[in-house]
């Protein structure tokens, strides 16, 4: 399947393109649009659970920092899946009329979420310029972490998207999911305010050691930290084979039951 | 060398959305073992949109399928062009093969033509590099002003065909799929279509071509197969074929007309068939010998209601256009209550082309009783090689000529 993608490249490119025109034609500001979604998750967070609730980062990085370090991966994370689970089932028009490598769909959704994340990490680093506290080295290992998300997300929306094509249960599931497992998941507060006995279930959410590594890197100057991340790899592995093989052992039958 | 060759190809569809769906998302291979484990419940709720359909194409000829709706001339396309997997059998297609299916609705509504344009492109394999190079052409055939910043969703189904169909044909594949896409644009456009693909198959490219419009059917293709729920009844040269093909529909139009008095009350005042009744037309059957033939022998089948005692009968022949081309009228005769038979010997003095009958009985007062277009049509072959461009209608006439200052 993946040779097939390849080969198919520019067609993925020119789908991520498509998408991202399409969002924000006919909207009067456009593009702008883009850098909204993580400004006003950033407020909320800091307004909400910050000043009312009263939850701190736990170190000597300000809450803003810490709080928008672990939402820029929760929202490429995300908006990859939510996108991405019902893309089959919305190029009805083009899955019925054209031979192609169906998983072009799901994986040109990876592509406008990447743009997305890229939009956020410049809020990233603006603010980190802003209030002058530089980003540590450890920030070279972004790219490495950013590789096991996307593996995790791909699995995700690979079995999702063709799950489904045949039951649409899944993309009204996906938004609650989604929710929940954001609250689940500490992106607006540390781990370290987790009770012990709950510190377990936690840690076996492959979500958490990607959230909390990338804090590691991007803020506190710390190096991957493996043992909190092994459930992620072993989780993004055993998704990405399973969604792999489901995707392909069914992307013919696509067509006829969309 | 042969385009495309299917063997036995057997397209199996799941019926329904509960059931089927459970069965359609089991993966192989226990999609497989559940088959074996459960037949019965697992071929449930099925049928066969193709069955054991063997075809094949030969490297710049062309294929003409017809068929009534939900013969399956749509889904034999879509497994050729490789959107769905047949459930048995081969498809084998030499080349690269575009597909121009449903097109009226574009790709894309939010997208501009252009745009469009260039995702047909993409999804043809063309980057949009390699589309930058051809996209001249396409906004040229399309004749489109405004195509590149214009929401498709403001075109008409007509202006949307024509940018799909300029897109394929700028691109140029192997084997074309062509399914009823010709029907929706204008007379113009379909002429200057008719005329790309004629080129296009001189250059080498083979055509399949789906349409309910036999005319166009008989003009663009030189064989064709006639499906009917999913299986190949026959196939041959297209005038041959349609000839057959028509005779069938003249059993069906008549199986359609005995179902009864009231079914003919709601058919009259149709396109096709309209009149103040008084006396009806049970059944028309044209006997043509053969593809060249002079003439014909049309016998006509009437119910006559006790109002009229006689009436004129009418013969006529209309074009694929609808343009009536004249025809043969009866004398006035008896028209009797218990129904009877009118038989016509009348001569066919018709071109090449196909033709459709026009029957009806008209009385002295000059009112319509029943007026009937028939669907099946007449196709006519003159084997003088002069082509169509000459009209519709052979006047005959007795030649002579002579050398100057000769004395005849």
């Amino acid at each position: 399947m993946f040779r097939q993608l390849w080969r198919y490249r520019s067609l993925t490119m020119t789908m991520v393109k498509r998408q991202y025109q399409l969002r924000y034609r006919q909207s009067l500001v456009g593009f702008a649009w883009a850098i909204f979604p993580p400004i006003a998750s950033l407020l909320v967070a800091t307004l909400v659970f910050h000043k009312v609730i009263g939850v701190e980062s736990g170190t000597n990085v300000s809450y803003p920092l810490f709080a928008l370090a672990g939402l820029a991966p929760w929202t490429f994370f995300t908006s990859a899946v939510s996108s991405g689970v019902p893309s089959v089932v919305g190029s009805i028009q083009l899955v019925t009329r054209f031979s192609f490598p169906r998983a072009v769909l799901p994986i040109s959704f990876m592509g406008t979420a990447l743009i997305d994340l890229a939009l956020t990490a410049g809020i990233f680093v603006a603010y980190v310029l802003v209030t002058r506290v530089g980003i540590p080295l450890t920030a070279l290992q972004f790219p490495l972490l950013l590789g096991i998300e996307m593996v995790l997300a791909t699995g995700i929306i690979l079995l999702g998207s063709a799950l489904n094509t045949f039951a649409r249960d899944i993309r009204l599931a996906v938004p609650i999911l989604m929710q929940l497992w954001l609250f689940l998941t500490p992106v607006m507060y540390p781990l370290s305010i987790v009770s012990h006995s709950l510190r377990p279930y936690f840690l076996a959410n492959p979500m958490t050691g990607v959230i909390e590594n990338f804090r590691n890197i991007l803020v506190y100057g710390k190096p991957l930290d493996w043992s909190l991340l092994t459930p992620s790899v072993v989780a993004a592995l055993a998704l990405l084979i399973v969604g792999t093989w489901y995707f392909g052992a069914v992307e013919d039958r696509f067509a006829d039951v969309i | 060398m042969d385009a495309l060759v299917t063997n036995n190809v057997t397209k199996r569809y799941r019926i329904g959305i509960g059931r089927a769906r459970v069965r359609e998302m089991t993966p192989p291979p226990l999609d497989r073992f559940f088959a074996k484990l459960l037949p019965k419940w697992w071929t449930k709720d099925t049928f066969n949109a193709l069955e054991d359909v063997t075809l094949s194409l030969e490297k710049g000829s062309s294929l003409g399928i017809v068929g009534h709706n939900g013969a399956g001339k749509t889904t034999f396309l879509k497994v050729v062009a490789g959107v769905t997997a047949p459930t048995n059998g081969s498809v084998k297609v030499n080349g690269r093969v575009a597909a121009l299916i449903d097109v009226g609705v574009g790709l894309h509504p939010e997208l501009t033509g252009t745009e469009n344009a260039y995702l047909f492109g993409a999804m043809q394999g063309f980057n949009t590099h390699a589309m930058d190079a051809y996209i001249e052409r396409i906004v040229e055939f399309a004749e489109i002003p405004d195509l590149a910043d214009t929401p498709l969703k403001r075109y008409s189904a007509g202006m949307v065909t024509r940018i799909a169909f300029a897109t394929v044909a700028a691109l140029e594949a192997d084997v074309l799929l062509i399914d009823e896409v010709l029907a929706v644009g204008d007379a113009q456009f379909q002429r200057k279509c008719a005329a790309w693909l004629a080129d296009y198959r001189k250059r080498g490219g083979s055509l399949v071509f789906v349409s309910h419009n036999l005319g166009l059917v008989r003009s663009m293709t030189e064989h064709a197969v006639w499906l009917d729920h999913g299986k190949v009844v026959t196939q041959g040269p297209t005038p041959e074929l349609l000839t057959e093909y028509g005779k069938a529909m003249e059993h069906r139009e008549e199986g359609l007309k005995s179902g009864g008095a009231k079914k003919l009350v709601k058919a009259a005042g149709s396109k096709n068939r309209w009149g103040i009744g008084g006396a009806r037309l049970l059944s028309v059957h044209v006997d043509q010998d053969a593809l060249d033939a002079e003439s014909v022998d049309v016998q006509i089948a009437y119910e006559g209601s006790g109002e009229l005692t006689s009436a004129v009968f009418r013969v006529g022949f209309i074009d694929e256009t609808g343009r009536e081309l004249g025809g043969a009228v009866s004398p006035n005769l008896p028209v009797e209550i218990e129904g009877g038979q009118v038989t016509c010997a009348m001569p066919l003095p018709l071109r090449t082309g196909i033709y459709f009958p026009v029957v009806s009985i008209i009385t002295a007062d000059g009112q319509v009783r029943d007026h009937w277009r028939l669907d099946r049509p007449v196709v006519v072959e003159r084997n003088d090689g002069l082509g169509e461009a000459l009209g519709p209608v052979e006047f005959g006439g007795t030649w002579a000529g002579s050398r100057n200052g000769s004395h005849a």
